[in-house]
């Protein structure tokens, strides 16, 4: 599908130094078997077993559980208890950025790690709302596949990461679209480099076809109704302050965007979806995934170094 | 499992009171929405009880439950429903009120009317603030407005119509006085500018904002006026259509599509939505807001089918 360009060459070159990294995530590939299941399939055993993975991971949800966003009557003591506190839900996005964090070394974070998670927690949100409001099938792929969606920005971040510090500063100054600003300075986007990574990592091929093409509906497979909802949440999130740290000035007509009417032949829902009253909606799930962020990423929380 | 972890993020948000939770309340919310299309998402449901409980307070219904048996019930329904809108929508009404409609404005429509109108030769823009209570809406886009005349509006004029259907309040909106809590949210910078001492301390507007203002009264059912107004560039009528029934509704949001002059914007409040109103205005996203747009012909995007 990806055609060999120097420039492509040269982006797996450097996504390939990606593999002998120090934090390969061992938590990962459980971590999203667990996403893919619905939350009644899963086992308070399994999650246990999950955040055993890394001892500090504990003291964190402890940690979390505690804080007054949970307000508790009684402190969680046991990681049973924090797991019921926090929700499954909660523990699996707080192991996913974890794993992220750990992976990608604090003088590499181009885009502020709370900044990237929010956009990345309230894209999974919406997509699972979108998708249960349209009647797409699987709102839980939905949410795994708005979570990692954005995965190239963080290749982008490790490998490239003084001319990405250009690209960011470039697109704050402009207010254009993150892909545009990476295509002009860099000559690719994170949705290149992203599904790079992705296979490398083996994710499934839904989410790598998310990652690949949710910038360019045009080209995008026609059997994976996923990439449109990807691309529209996407785009919700970011005119509604989850997006990359800045604004984009532009007005945007999602029913006349090219995802919409790829969306609707697998979704037909979507005509008649209340769009106005979705997106007003959005605005609760911005201040729950903000509060949420600021947690996992408050100074007094933070364990990782 | 599922329902362990609904309950425990529902805990996670303690509302403001605690029957802000009561069922009884998103009943309400959704027969508020369907009766005149305005809608309180889950962080916004609490304003609305607090509103139900003002009118519970002067009325003979004790507990929601009987409120919602007064709003729905055929006898009492219409004019209860008034007297709550008239709770929901009160102390909404102060200048600068949103301020990203605003920024929307300056950062993506002013310049796009900019392009479109300079192309066939007009240096005037035309704006209808229908319902414009007491003024605070038309001086809001006034002074905004005079802001942006050195800068994007520099060698273009433009006229403000400001209508409503209540001749007091068309008599104060010409006063131009303001108090303290109107003017809460108007930056010194206005308030030097465009404003001079009144009454104790509240602050009259300069004839250089008022003059760009036309008032008169006017009817949004009265058919025959509404056709004389023509070549609108922007209409703002905010938490007034709420007052309407569906078939006025239409009646009325059909004008204002043929009183526009295409690209051209209709803003309604905050949290109100043309859903299954109409679809000849097209929804845009922007950021922080929305809004309605009524597309040139032919330009990119179709209807929806």
């Amino acid at each position: 599908m990806t055609t060999t360009t120097p420039a492509n060459a040269e982006l797996r070159k450097r996504v390939e130094k990606l593999r002998s990294l120090p934090s390969s995530p061992a938590v990962l590939q459980p971590l999203l078997d667990l996403l893919r299941r619905p939350p009644d399939e899963i086992e308070l055993s399994q999650v246990v077993q999950l955040v055993s993975y890394e001892k500090t991971i504990t003291a964190q949800l402890l940690r979390i559980a505690n804080s007054p966003l949970y307000a508790r009557a009684r402190p969680a003591e046991s990681i049973q208890s924090a797991i019921f506190t926090l929700g499954i839900q909660r523990i699996e996005d707080i192991l996913l950025s974890n794993c992220f964090s750990n992976l990608v070394p604090r003088d590499k974070w181009v885009v502020d790690p709370a900044v990237f998670w929010r956009h990345s927690f309230g894209c999974a949100l919406v997509c699972r709302e979108f998708a249960e409001r349209i009647d797409y099938y699987d709102p839980d792929k939905a949410y795994l596949a708005g979570l990692l969606h954005d995965l190239g920005i963080i290749v982008n971040s490790l490998a490239y990461t003084d001319e990405y510090r250009t690209v960011l500063a470039e697109a704050f100054q402009s207010g254009r679209p993150l892909d545009e600003q990476e295509k002009q300075t860099l000559g690719f986007t994170h949705c290149e480099s992203g599904v790079i990574l992705g296979k490398t990592w083996q994710l499934p091929e839904a989410i790598c076809e998310v990652i690949e093409w949710h910038h360019d509906i045009e080209h995008a497979p026609p059997t994976n109704p996923l990439i449109a909802l990807v691309h529209l949440g996407d785009l919700l999130c970011r005119l509604r302050g989850l997006g990359y740290g800045y604004e984009e000035w532009r007005a945007i007509d999602l029913a006349a965007d090219p995802a919409w009417p790829e969306l609707a032949r697998h979704c037909p829902k979507l005509a008649n979806i209340d769009l106005a009253r979705f997106t007003l909606d959005l605005d609760a799930f911005v201040v729950r995934i903000t509060k949420l962020v600021d947690t996992i990423f408050s100074p007094a929380l933070a364990l990782t170094g | 499992m599922a329902a362990e972890t609904q309950a425990q993020s529902l805990a996670a948000n303690p509302p403001k009171d605690a029957d802000d939770r009561d069922p009884v309340y998103l009943k309400i919310r959704d027969l508020v929405y369907q009766a005149c299309g305005i809608y309180h998402s889950e962080e916004k449901i609490y304003l609305l009880a607090g509103a139900c409980k003002r009118r519970m307070a002067l009325s003979r219904a004790k507990e929601s439950r009987q409120y919602l048996d007064l709003i729905s019930s055929p006898s009492t329904r219409v004019l209860e429903l008034r007297e709550l809108l008239n709770e929901i929508t009160i102390g909404e009404t102060c200048l600068f009120r949103s301020t990203p409609q605003l920024t929307a404005l300056q950062n993506v429509i002013l310049p796009e009317l900019i392009a479109t109108r300079s192309k066939i030769g007009l240096r005037k823009l035309r704006i209808w603030s229908a319902g414009c209570s007491t003024g605070e809406e038309p001086y809001t886009l006034s002074m905004f407005l005079l802001e942006q005349s050195e800068k994007l509006l520099k060698g273009w004029t433009f006229e403000i119509s400001a209508t409503d259907l209540n001749d007091r309040s068309i008599e104060t909106a010409k006063a131009g006085v303001y108090g303290t809590y109107a003017l809460r949210n108007t930056t010194d910078l206005y308030r030097r500018k465009y404003f001079m001492p009144s009454d104790g301390d509240k602050l009259q507007v300069k004839d250089e904002v008022r003059s760009r203002i036309t008032f008169s009264r006017l009817n949004l059912s009265d058919d025959t006026k509404m056709l004389f107004m023509k070549g609108i560039d922007l209409v703002f009528c905010c938490n007034v259509l709420i007052y309407f029934d569906i078939p006025s509704k239409k009646r009325v949001v059909q004008h204002f599509f043929s009183n526009l002059q295409a690209p051209g914007y209709f803003f309604l409040g905050h949290a109100e939505s043309l859903y299954q109103i109409t679809d000849q205005f097209r929804l845009v996203h922007l950021p922080g807001t929305t809004t309605y747009l009524k597309a040139a012909p032919g330009s990119e995007g179709t209807p929806r089918p």
